[in-house]
């Protein structure tokens, strides 16, 4: 993993910023230290990326979807049509 | 740990006086300037006419008075000038305190009082080879004994440095107050007509003749240095307080 | 180790307070931006760490030193600023050939490099270039010089975007080169908010808050919505800003500890907007005058 100062670098953002990036990575087992060698990436960190995404980011974005819907008045059927025909787009393509 | 620099009152002395040099470059043209006009003016000679014996002298006697006494109003203003605001300043843009800044300056002016002394002195000969050369063919005195030049430079010099020492403590008053930038020139050009009017030697023109007077050059050389002293402290005090408003 | 110290210190100015009673400090080799309105005493506080002027009252330590007439602190440190005089004899190439004398950890080829780069010719004058040039060959000196403490005042000033991003970076990329500690001030916190490690934010003279960047970006939140729901979910809540929109909608702003994360998920579910408070605004609402809103101003006539 690149350090904190290749980070801040590549970004230009203030080194301490990407080590307080770093270290939240680490805290959620992304990242792991290795003394004097730096961050490594962690063998599970694949898993645990997506399993947050899909239960923190993809959620939220669903949920606001069935907000707008409701606002909208759009009913379930119609607004998992909509999504239907979009999956089946994707999977054409 | 970044390692802090050390520094020390001589080194940042040095190098502001080196500084000082390049950056006040206009001083020296301006010397030579004003002394080339001085030396205009001095064409016109004091004239002497004596009679004895049933026959007339007229003595015309061309002299460098008047260049040394234009260096000396360029040495007043020099002074002042580096008192002001922007050149104070380039000090505070660098490395710096006020009393470096004060002593860099007066070393300056010390440089300059002594290089406008060794031309003013030059200048008398050059007056001599002129009017010897295109004005006059009467009989021009041009013997000066390498001594006399020496001791008039010193001299000079010292005389030179005290009008810039005065200067220097005319600006800080200036810079302490802006008041003193009217008061002072006032009270000086107003005493000087005074003097000059009443062909008295009073006030500045007096205060002058206490070193002319001075025969012993022990004394002389005391008088002055004692003066520039006395002067210079007052003026560094001054400035050891004031803020940089840039 | 703590390179400027400030406690309780004052300045007055002809009877009126530009400075008052500040305390802070700031440790070695941080990148801290200064933040504050106009006039909030920003150059002040710069010129007093500097050693240009003197504290009225308090005490004021840089390098554990009182900088007033210290060598030793002006040897560590230079301020950048838009005011910055050089002698106008000498020129840009002069200039940092007496700045390479000066300061001991001066670094030539990057002057130099710098120098090309944003098209500055060695035998230009300084009072001969534009604002915006101006402000770029002082940065140029401010970062060559890698004084352990340094301060710049409002750099920017006159640069256009792009020689303000380059500055960015290149003050940056310095940084990293050679750490050191630096202090930028800027009434414009979004354009050097990345840069930042904390924010010192100072209003009326007084320190307002001293944090890092990350705590202020959280520090607020804002709700937007209805003004009927807004007044029942945020009974109670101690609000730092408020506009309204139309005449029943509303944008408040508040402090996240005001609110728990379940009371936000239920306010969001009765269709209020939610949203994190950037780390800009949220230094205009803390230094806020306190006199109401622009809007206020036209609404009275």
């Amino acid at each position: 993993m690149y350090s904190q100062y290749q980070l801040a670098d590549m970004y230009t953002i203030n080194p301490a910023t990407a080590a307080k990036g770093l270290n939240l990575l680490a805290d959620e087992g992304i990242l792991y230290k290795k003394r004097g060698l730096g961050m490594f990436v962690s063998s599970e960190a694949k898993e645990k990326i997506l399993f947050k995404r899909k239960n923190q980011t993809l959620k939220r974005l669903v949920e606001e979807v069935v907000l707008e819907a409701n606002r909208l008045q759009v009913s379930n059927e119609e607004l998992l049509s909509m999504i239907k025909a979009l999956q089946t787009k994707e999977g054409n393509q | 740990m970044m390692s802090l620099i050390k520094t020390d009152l001589v080194k940042v002395l040095k190098m502001q006086y080196l500084f000082k040099f390049k950056a006040n470059i206009d001083v020296f043209s301006s010397l030579i300037g004003i002394q080339l006009l001085a030396v205009l003016f001095s064409f016109g000679g004091f004239y002497h006419s004596t009679h004895g014996w049933g026959m007339v002298i007229n003595l015309q006697q061309y002299s460098a008075n008047i260049v040394i006494c234009f260096t000396f109003i360029w040495a007043l203003i020099t002074a002042i000038t580096i008192t002001t605001k922007p050149y104070r300043h380039y000090d505070f843009t660098f490395v710096t305190n006020r009393l470096s800044s004060s002593l860099s300056n007066i070393l300056f002016l010390l440089t300059v009082s002594v290089l406008g002394s060794i031309t003013a002195m030059l200048s008398s000969n050059l007056i001599k080879f002129i009017v010897y050369m295109f004005l006059d063919d009467s009989i021009v005195l041009f013997k000066q004994p390498f001594f006399d030049f020496f001791t008039g430079m010193i001299t000079t010099s010292l005389y030179t440095f005290l009008f810039c020492s005065i200067g220097y403590l005319v600006g800080a008053f200036i810079q302490y107050h802006k008041g003193f930038s009217v008061v002072i020139p006032v009270l000086f050009m107003g005493l000087l007509i005074f003097d000059g009017m009443t062909m008295n030697s009073t006030t500045i023109t007096g205060f002058t003749e206490f070193y002319i007077k001075e025969s012993n050059p022990f004394y002389f050389l005391l008088k002055t240095i004692l003066m520039s002293s006395l002067v210079l402290t007052a003026a560094i005090s001054i400035f050891n307080h004031l803020e940089v408003e840039r | 180790m703590k390179i400027i110290e400030c406690r309780d210190i004052s300045k007055m100015y002809f009877r009126q307070k530009a400075l008052e009673q500040l305390t802070f400090s700031i440790e070695e080799n941080k990148i801290t931006g200064l933040i504050g309105r106009n006039g909030a005493g920003k150059t002040t506080l710069l010129k007093l760490i500097s050693g240009f002027i003197k504290p009225t009252a308090g005490e004021i330590k840089v390098f554990s030193e009182q900088p007033f007439n210290n060598l030793f602190v002006s040897a560590n440190s230079i301020l950048v600023d838009d005011s910055m005089s050089f002698p106008a004899a000498l020129n840009l190439g002069d200039i940092m050939d007496a700045a390479a004398a000066f300061y001991s950890n001066w670094h030539q080829p990057l002057a130099e490099g710098l120098l090309d780069y944003f098209s500055l010719e060695k035998y230009k004058y300084h009072n001969r270039l534009s604002k915006g040039q101006t402000s770029t060959f002082n940065m140029i000196i401010g970062l060559a010089s890698r004084c352990p403490l340094t301060l710049f005042d409002e750099p920017t000033i006159g640069m256009d975007a792009a020689v303000r991003k380059d500055f960015y970076r290149a003050l940056l990329k310095d940084y990293l080169a050679f750490p050191r500690t630096i202090v930028l001030s800027s009434h414009h916190l979004e354009e050097i908010e990345h840069l930042l490690e904390d924010v010192l934010l100072i209003k009326n003279g007084q320190c307002l808050l001293h944090l890092p960047i990350y705590d202020v970006k959280e520090m607020m939140i804002s709700v937007e919505g209805k003004l009927a729901i807004a007044d029942q979910v945020l009974q109670e809540k101690e609000i730092i800003y408020e506009q309204s929109i139309g005449t029943n909608h509303v944008h408040r702003v508040l402090l996240r500890e005001e609110a728990s994360v379940e009371e936000l998920q239920g306010a969001e579910r009765m269709g209020l907007k939610i949203r994190p408070v950037n780390a800009s605004d949220a230094c205009v609402y803390l230094t806020d005058k306190g006199k109401g809103v622009i809007d206020d101003v036209f609404n009275k006539n």
